[in-house]
């Protein structure tokens, strides 16, 4: 096993401790993500529960609510990782309280389709990524 | 972030639950991205009132900064909602029209004015210089690049927070020295005529802010290629040279890049041949503008042919204003609907392709209803359904 250690902004704070999914590309909350059963469309991937990691949003608005109601019908992803941050992101993860991490550009590359472990604890400012 | 006395009111709960839940909203919002204080506003126009888009959780959060008393402090607009308040239309579901009402008596019985469009500019232009917090991609877009208005990409609940305090968060481009076009696209003449899928690309292929040359649309035109560039990727501004007022933004250059018509047709589809078609104007709504010039044709061609739909979306305005050309568009087949658009609502039926003017009905509607499309010019679309 090897882990990964990462530096990240913390913009919405908070525990994670889920498995990786990445995404190397944007997303529409709003049209891409199906929250009442926690599906990216794009790919028909399970968001609930994992360390989302995508280069940032774009598309409509009404993308925070349905941040929203991932979490409402408890189907949240565990944490969010951006490259980009976004108005639309922000506000959907601060009404639903999950925590938001902006990664340095170049991330989804590096880390390439490799599936591991990511983990942060509340007040550190880094993310730490385990490989099988 | 700094905050007046008054602000600090507002969060601490003086103004009640529904004025410190904004608040915060706001503030923590603002907090993430940057900003060391707030500023006044002048219009909060909020998106996410569809009952269809937002769902249950949407219909609760609404309902419940009702019940605990928020008021608008400012003029507020309201998006479209699921359904067409005009009664008339047979293409738009009607079957969410409860939970949908619960939405609407919540926003504007706090006061919020019950336009349901996506073109808010129409009831209000703002002024050049003027703080808004806008929902709805597209109406962002026109606000900071066609009036010089600042506005940021608000998600829907940030938009209402804004609504029911009169602030929001002072960053992004409500900052002059952020707007800064970064890459000059040069749009041949050829890439002009479908501005639809010119926004799809901009979309995809450019993350700065860009500054285009050789590209002078009417707004209606313009609406609609910027509403596809906020759709297909995240453009709150982009600077149009000899529309966007100058001085609203600077220009510093680091790419250049040129684009014609052979970028764009990944993004057009293929035009029907067969099947059943849905045409489809209006999205962003239509300017009664574009509503005169599709009710002179439709009136000059008649009665639509075979099994095809024309599908139009207006402000409910437009409707109550020219009430007698919408019945006389309906006995010719046409379907009109006010206050609502596909993309917030569903449809009663399915058809086999879609043909429309605009990049955003194709980007948000092959994802919904995994449909054929065909990306083209306005008039195209009429001839189409008319063929």
């Amino acid at each position: 096993m090897s882990t990964l250690r990462l530096q990240v902004k913390v913009l919405v704070d908070g525990d994670c401790r889920a498995p990786l999914y990445l995404y190397n590309g944007y997303v529409s909350f709003f049209g891409e993500v199906d929250p009442v059963n926690g599906l990216h469309r794009a790919t028909g991937e399970g968001i609930s529960g994992k360390a989302f990691a995508f280069k940032g949003g774009r598309g409509s608005t009404v993308g925070s609510y349905v941040i929203y109601a991932l979490k409402y019908y408890g189907k949240q992803p565990a944490c969010l990782l951006v490259e980009e941050v976004e108005p639309i992101i922000v506000t959907g993860c601060v009404m639903a309280d999950i925590p938001l991490f902006q990664v340095e550009k170049g991330f989804l590359s590096k880390i390439g389709s490799k599936r591991g472990l990511l983990v942060h604890e509340r007040g550190s400012n880094y993310v730490e990524i385990e490989y099988e | 972030m700094f905050l007046t006395r008054e602000q600090e009111r507002m969060l601490n709960g003086d103004y009640g639950w529904a004025v410190a839940k904004a608040m915060a909203i706001i503030v923590k919002t603002g907090e993430v991205l940057g900003a060391s204080r707030l500023v006044e506003i002048s219009h909060a126009h909020v998106s996410g009132v569809s009952y269809t888009n937002i769902l249950d959780p949407g219909l609760d959060f609404v309902r419940r900064l009702f019940l605990s008393g928020g008021k608008a402090r400012v003029y507020t607009t309201i998006n479209p909602g699921c359904v067409d308040y005009s009664g008339l239309s047979s293409l738009i579901d009607g079957s969410f029209n409860e939970k949908q009402a619960v939405i609407d008596e919540s926003l504007i019985r706090m006061g919020f004015k019950p336009v349901f469009t996506c073109i808010p500019y129409f009831h209000r232009p703002p002024s050049q210089g003027e703080f808004l917090a806008w929902g709805e991609s597209s109406a962002v877009a026109v606000a900071n690049s066609y009036y010089g208005a600042s506005s940021n990409r608000e998600g829907g609940p940030l938009a209402l927070a804004a609504a029911l305090t009169g602030y929001t968060y002072y960053a992004g481009l409500h900052i002059p020295e952020n707007r800064v076009a970064r890459v000059v696209v040069r749009v041949d003449p050829s890439a002009s005529r479908n501005p639809g899928a010119l926004g799809l690309w901009i979309g995809e292929n450019i993350r700065e802010i860009p500054l285009l040359k050789g590209f002078n649309p009417p707004l209606w035109d313009l609406k609609i290629m910027l509403a596809a560039s906020a759709a297909s990727g995240s453009h709150a501004f982009i600077a149009v040279e000899k529309i966007t007022p100058r001085g609203f933004y600077k220009v510093d250059p680091l790419e250049k890049v040129e684009v014609e018509w052979r970028d764009l047709e990944k993004y057009i589809g293929l035009e029907p041949s067969g099947g059943s078609v849905l045409g489809y104007l209006g999205c962003p709504h239509l300017h009664p503008w574009e509503f005169h010039l599709v009710y002179e044709y439709v009136k000059r061609r008649g009665r639509l042919p075979g099994r095809n739909r024309l599908l139009l979306t207006i402000p409910i305005e437009v409707y109550e204003r020219y009430r007698d050309k919408v019945l006389y568009l309906r006995s010719l087949g046409v379907d009109v609907a006010a206050g609502t658009c596909p993309v917030v609502s569903r449809l009663t039926r399915r058809f086999d392709h879609l043909v429309t003017n605009s990049g955003k009905a194709v980007f948000y509607l092959s994802k919904q209803l995994k449909i054929n499309y065909y990306l083209t010019e306005t008039r195209r679309v009429l001839e189409i359904v008319y063929a």
